[in-house]
């Protein structure tokens, strides 16, 4: 299929031109895999696997395309058929271990991050992030993932929608079902935050 | 009769204000991901400074979205993974 392109590319033209513009993705790409499989091998095995397929669809591939959500796309799918059964199980979120360790008095509501003021130490950061990490690991991975590509990656929902082959509306109603389990995962780490629902 | 009248009065506000409100939360994700039109969000923004309880909730949703995006710690990537994808490419024809 792929060998019928108009495009007379040499190999080593195709080679450069697919490193250039599709290698810059990589890093997303693989804390995305990472995400979803929760293991590094699989994730290690899922890239590959993306970058793969991406080159022999690469002749479709045309200049100006949005790459990163193309390769965001073939990853999700790739996942869904071939990872999705052996991906490991999120572990339980233990609350009371990091309760304990800061504390969030005053909050300054400018911002999202902005009460980073109350957590200097590199450790307390760390604990925060590892919370983080399980409430966003717990959620069922179509949850989870519209909060990695929106709120980590940063796409729009328009791509969004493309990446996950959705309708715009069962993305904003993922993202806001998303958000609530997230805000009740995180409720006592929110508390600490000045966060009270 | 002009009491009637007082109380009809009275209630619009009240009902357009619950009106609002439902209007600024379904909004509520919308302008915290940079995904309303102008006219969406000069209304949302109006509303806020008439409503502390559509202020607060709007506050605790961008926190929420500031502690995902400000504490998730990347993963870095392995550094043999580039190289094995140029291997694995060079070996395709």
């Amino acid at each position: 299929m792929s060998e019928q392109t108009g495009k007379q590319l040499s190999k080593e033209e195709k080679d450069a031109r697919f490193e250039a513009e599709l290698l810059p993705v990589l890093d997303p790409l693989y804390n995305f895999a990472y995400r979803l499989t929760l293991d590094e091998d699989d994730a290690n095995d899922l890239v590959q696997e993306t970058y793969l397929k991406a080159y022999r669809f690469f002749d479709y591939f045309e200049q100006g395309t949005n790459a990163k959500a193309w390769l965001f796309r073939i990853l999700k799918n790739s996942f869904i058929n071939e990872f999705r059964k052996k991906s490991k199980q999120p572990a339980k979120v233990d609350y009371s271990e990091v309760e304990g360790y800061y504390n969030s008095e005053d909050v300054e509501g400018e911002s999202g991050v902005a009460s980073t003021t109350d957590m200097r130490t590199e450790s307390v950061q760390d604990l925060i992030g590892d919370e983080v990490a399980s409430a966003l690991n717990a959620l069922p991975v179509d949850f989870r993932t519209v909060i990695i590509l929106c709120d980590l990656e940063g796409f729009t929902y328009e791509e969004m929608a493309k990446i996950l082959d959705i309708p715009i509306g069962t993305v904003r109603s993922r993202l806001h079902r998303a958000r609530n389990s997230l805000k009740e995962k995180l409720e006592k780490y929110a508390k600490t935050m000045g966060y009270n629902s | 009769m002009e009491s009637k009248i007082t109380e009809v009065y009275h209630k619009e506000p009240d009902e357009r204000h619950n009106t609002d409100c439902s209007k600024v939360s379904e909004m509520l994700d919308l302008v915290i991901d940079g995904e309303a039109t102008s006219e969406e969000e000069r209304f949302f923004n109006t509303h806020l400074e008439e409503c502390v309880s559509c202020f607060e909730t709007h506050q605790k949703q961008k926190l929420l979205k500031g502690i995902i995006s400000g504490h998730l710690k990347r993963v870095i990537v392995p550094e043999s993974l580039a190289l094995s994808i140029k291997a694995r490419i060079q070996e395709t024809l």
